[in-house]
């Protein structure tokens, strides 16, 4: 495998840099996100050649699907405002600024990465799986060991959330249907998301998998439907489960790591013996809440009940509302 | 390793030339998802050049992808709204204060 | 007996599960939003108590200990930020609660309390962190909620929020992939088991200067600091007063972290002198354009450039030797300024919501309704300037002993300019309440005369700045016990 690998790598790594190249030096703002969307795509190639297919798989659906809705769905209002403002400042775009700058600081920053001894703390994770309540040392990791992280990270989820909601109304979907064929598909494709996510939510406990990828499928299957035509569900009203069902995931990590401290442990701690299902617990409101963020992320804005400003006519924070 | 490696090392360096020449407000957006993804990268190389593989680096970027696609969104719904402000002064550097916030 | 390890969980906890609640049922706002601000208040008071009574302590999360596990710091300057951000949460939380309703454009008040009550856990989660990438993620939690907080403002202070957002975002990623460097070399993300292993060679010269500049953004100090004005000077008074004496303070609370923790063995005389350079500069450069302000709330967040600069201070000074002096003294300054500057965005709030406009002619006359907002203006500009008996004064007292001490005049002489120009950009500022009354031909249509009479200001709006600059006086008064709190750490430098 060595030389056939070795040019694999060599040619995929091409790839991902020229499309690298393209998305940020692109003159037409499509092509650059596209690029950008196939960029993801070959990424997930790289992390399954690196051995990470939990980091495959979250990237294909997320780095590439879902980034990719959000940056299409913003292109199409940013197409005809394209705003070719400085608000940085720029230095000499000159080569002869960058070619030697740019040298000097690949060079340093590989000589440092080069020198990495890269000990890991594979033996640790391995020597502390059995008390963690499941087989696969990622979920371990995720739900046991670093568990805060993972709950912050929730956390910055739903806080995305509702700072878009803060920002005003979800505009109108896009009107124009390309294609009668799409609404067909997706009412095929949709239950097979949804068996695909559960898969993976379930595998997660002893393979690649768990929440996150599960997530992050459901989330992108949510969104393909959307694009397929279907209405969204998500109202932001008071009255409505909504709420809700977007703060479960938040909700239940706050309240697996209270359970720690009330039982006389640690913070986050566990009770004895109650790992496995609790990480499950976790997973599946994890897994949830990770898809239905992702779709509210989508919709760039509060989902009200008397339905969204038409596109374009009052635009979004033009109103300066006062209630 | 040595390609991605690199692939790394050149990924930062385009995300972070971008960042500071990019003329539109989407392509900054791109440009730090580029650099993010060049982090990302380095810590997965880490991760496989350890030997047993460490699945720590993994969690860190996983965690970081849902980070990542989170700050975007925000920016993305940001930008979309100043825009069409944005339009009508093309070099306005900003009203209401005098300095070097330009 | 309740142990005391509880007051953390309870101080990162229950800002986000009142957060949810109140994103649920905004009808509850603010009474869920001010019981629990008093509750973290006093149980912020609890943990810097405990930290006085035992000593410093370190918690580690779910039972697992480093370098698997995540672990909380709870030392004596963790404990003073804590109070330092409830102090500022729970202010701003009452001064919110009483503005007048129409008055200013908002972009959605139903908003204003999540985000709020996230921002203050976020904040909380970041001053307790002992792993850099929990901090990590804590900083992306802090960015985005002060990001909406900004926007809630609509208008140009979206436009702020965009530069800040992307200042912030390319900070972190410089910061980890300091991080990932630093992991790299060590299989090591806690502070204190860094501290231990690390060893000055490139790798972690490399991982130290990309993780101090993405802070160094983040903490907006001089050249990086162009992000700020904007974003201070147009948010809500409330959200630009959490910003510029927390979000600020995080930041600058971790370039301190590290750089007296792990790094402590690169903190070399050049680099040293490097950021302390970088501090003068802010200093003088942010109180000059401070002096050219003509709007009340810009010359507040230039001053908040300014002032960083001094904390920065710390690093020649204790590079130099004054360890103990220059220590005490540029925490107990951070923490007067976080006090005083959030006193000041939250009086000059009241005088503009009072007068209508902030600009400074038109800030005379009848004075009736914003009293107590002025006299709250005055007593944080004294802390600010470092007027005895004051926090500020015993900061710079303590600054100045140790420039003296190590025979450093030079940095003495940047102080005594920076307190100079302090005086002279407040002095302008309180100035401008003595002045008779204008009415300025033409106003834009935002800057619209309150409708009501000034009667119809709640005392609550100028009592809320009175507190926080009382306390900043308080500072001062409390000095001895301030200096044995901060000792009481884990991060205090042999």
């Amino acid at each position: 495998m060595g030389v056939a690998g070795l040019i694999f790598d060599g040619l995929l790594a091409l790839a991902l840099a020229w499309l690298a190249w393209q998305s940020t030096r692109a003159v037409d703002l499509f092509h650059a996100v596209v690029s950008f969307i196939v960029f993801g795509l070959l990424m997930a190639l790289a992390w399954v050649r690196l051995e990470a297919p939990d980091i495959a798989l979250a990237e294909a659906a997320i780095g590439a699907g879902a980034t990719g809705a959000l940056l299409l769905s913003a292109l199409d209002r940013l197409a005809t405002h394209d705003a070719r403002r400085r608000l940085l400042y720029e230095p000499a775009t000159a080569w002869g600024f960058w070619i030697p700058a740019g040298g000097a600081l690949l060079g340093g920053l590989t000589l440092a990465a080069w020198k990495l001894p890269a000990p890991g703390l594979g033996h640790e994770v391995l020597a502390a799986l059995k008390g963690s309540g499941v087989d696969h040392p990622v979920t371990a990791v995720l739900l046991n060991f670093r568990a805060l992280d993972t709950l912050l990270e929730i956390g910055v989820l739903l806080l995305a959330a509702v700072t878009i909601w803060s920002l005003g109304r979800a505009p109108s979907p896009v009107a124009a249907m390309p294609s009668p064929a799409l609404p067909a598909l997706g009412r095929l494709l949709f239950p097979v998301f949804v068996l695909v996510a559960a898969y993976l939510l379930w595998r997660g406990s002893h393979a690649p998998g768990g929440a996150f990828p599960a997530g992050a499928v459901l989330g992108a299957g949510a969104i393909l439907m959307r694009l397929a035509g279907a209405r969204s569900w998500i109202r932001s009203s008071e009255r409505g489960p909504w709420r809700w069902i977007l703060s479960l995931g938040l909700a239940m990590m706050l309240a697996a790591a209270v359970t720690g401290p009330l039982s006389g442990q640690a913070f986050f701690e566990y009770p004895p013996g109650t790992a496995g299902p609790m990480i499950l617990l976790l997973e599946v409101a994890a897994g949830l809440s990770i898809a239905l963020l992702l779709f509210a992320l989508y919709l760039r804005g509060e989902p009200r009940d008397d339905g969204p400003w038409p596109d374009g006519q009052r635009g979004d924070g033009q109103r300066e509302g006062v209630r | 390793m040595t390609v991605y490696l690199s692939l790394a090392g050149v990924l930062f360096l385009i995300g972070l030339h971008g960042f500071f020449t990019a003329g539109s407000l989407l392509r900054r957006l791109l440009a730090l998802n580029v650099l993010t993804t060049a982090v990302f990268l380095l810590f997965v190389v880490m991760a496989r050049l350890a030997e047993p593989l460490d699945p720590v680096p993994h969690a860190i970027v996983l965690t970081g992808i849902v980070v990542t696609v989170s700050n975007t969104a925000v920016a993305l719904a940001l930008v979309v709204r100043i825009a069409g402000r944005v339009r009508a002064h093309p070099d306005d550097a900003g009203s209401g204060s005098r300095g070097d916030a330009g | 007996m309740i142990p005391e390890t509880t007051g953390p969980v309870v101080l990162f906890s229950l800002p986000l599960a009142a957060a949810i609640v109140v994103f649920i049922r905004p009808r509850w706002a603010v009474p869920i939003t001010l019981i629990s601000g008093a509750m973290l208040l006093a149980t912020a008071l609890w943990v810097v108590v405990a930290v006085l009574q035992h000593g410093a302590w370190r918690q580690d999360i779910g039972g697992w200990a480093a370098p698997l596990g995540i672990g909380w710091t709870v030392d004596g300057l963790s404990a003073a930020m804590l109070l330092l951000n409830a102090a500022v949460g729970l202010a701003g939380a009452v001064f919110h609660a009483a503005r007048p309703a129409g008055r200013t454009p908002v972009r959605d008040p139903r908003f204003f309390w999540p985000l709020w009550l996230f921002l203050w856990g976020g904040l909380n989660a970041l001053f307790l962190a002992a792993d850099l990438f929990n901090v990590y993620v804590a900083l992306e939690f802090v960015s985005i909620a002060s990001v909406g907080l900004i926007g809630l403002a609509g208008g140009s202070a979206q436009a702020a929020a965009w530069r800040y957002l992307l200042a912030t975002l390319l900070g972190s990623t410089l910061y980890l992939l300091g991080v990932a460097l630093l992991y790299g070399r060590y299989a090591a993300l806690d502070l204190a088991l860094l501290a231990e292993v690390i060893e000055p060679d490139l790798i972690t010269a490399v991982a130290a200067a990309l993780m101090t500049l993405g802070l160094l953004l983040k903490a907006a100090v001089f050249p990086l600091h162009f992000w700020l004005p904007a974003a201070h000077g147009r948010a809500l008074p409330a959200v630009s007063a959490v910003l510029s004496a927390v979000v600020i303070t995080a930041a600058y609370y971790w370039m301190v972290r590290l750089w007296f923790g792990p790094f402590a063995p690169l903190l070399g005389p050049e680099v040293a002198t490097l950021l302390g350079l970088l501090g003068a500069v802010a200093i003088l450069w942010g109180g000059l354009l401070a002096l050219l302000q003509r709007h009340l709330k810009m010359l507040i967040a230039y001053s908040t450039v300014s002032q960083l600069g001094y904390g920065l201070l710390v690093f020649p000074l204790a590079a130099a030797g004054a360890v103990q002096p220059a220590w005490t003294g540029a925490m107990t300054l951070v923490l007067a300024h976080g006090l005083a500057k959030a006193a000041l965005f939250l009086a000059a709030g009241a005088i503009v919501l009072r007068h209508g406009i902030g600009r400074f002619e038109a800030l005379g006359g009848d004075q009736r309704g914003a009293v107590i907002a002025w006299v709250a203006f005055a007593i944080a500009s004294a802390s600010l300037v470092g007027l005895p008996p004051t926090g500020g004064f015993v900061g710079k007292w303590w600054l100045a002993q140790a420039a003296v001490a190590t025979g450093a005049y030079f940095w003495l002489a940047v102080l005594m300019l920076g307190t100079a120009s302090t005086a002279a950009y407040l002095w302008r500022a309180l100035q401008a309440a003595a002045q008779p009354a204008r009415v300025l031909p033409d106003r834009a249509p935002q800057d619209r005369a309150p409708q009501d009479g000034p009667a119809a200001l709640s005392p609550a709006l100028g009592l809320s700045a009175l507190v926080l600059a009382l306390a900043s006086t308080a500072l001062g008064l409390a000095a001895p016990i301030v200096a044995r709190l901060l000792d009481a750490g884990l991060a205090v430098p042999g």
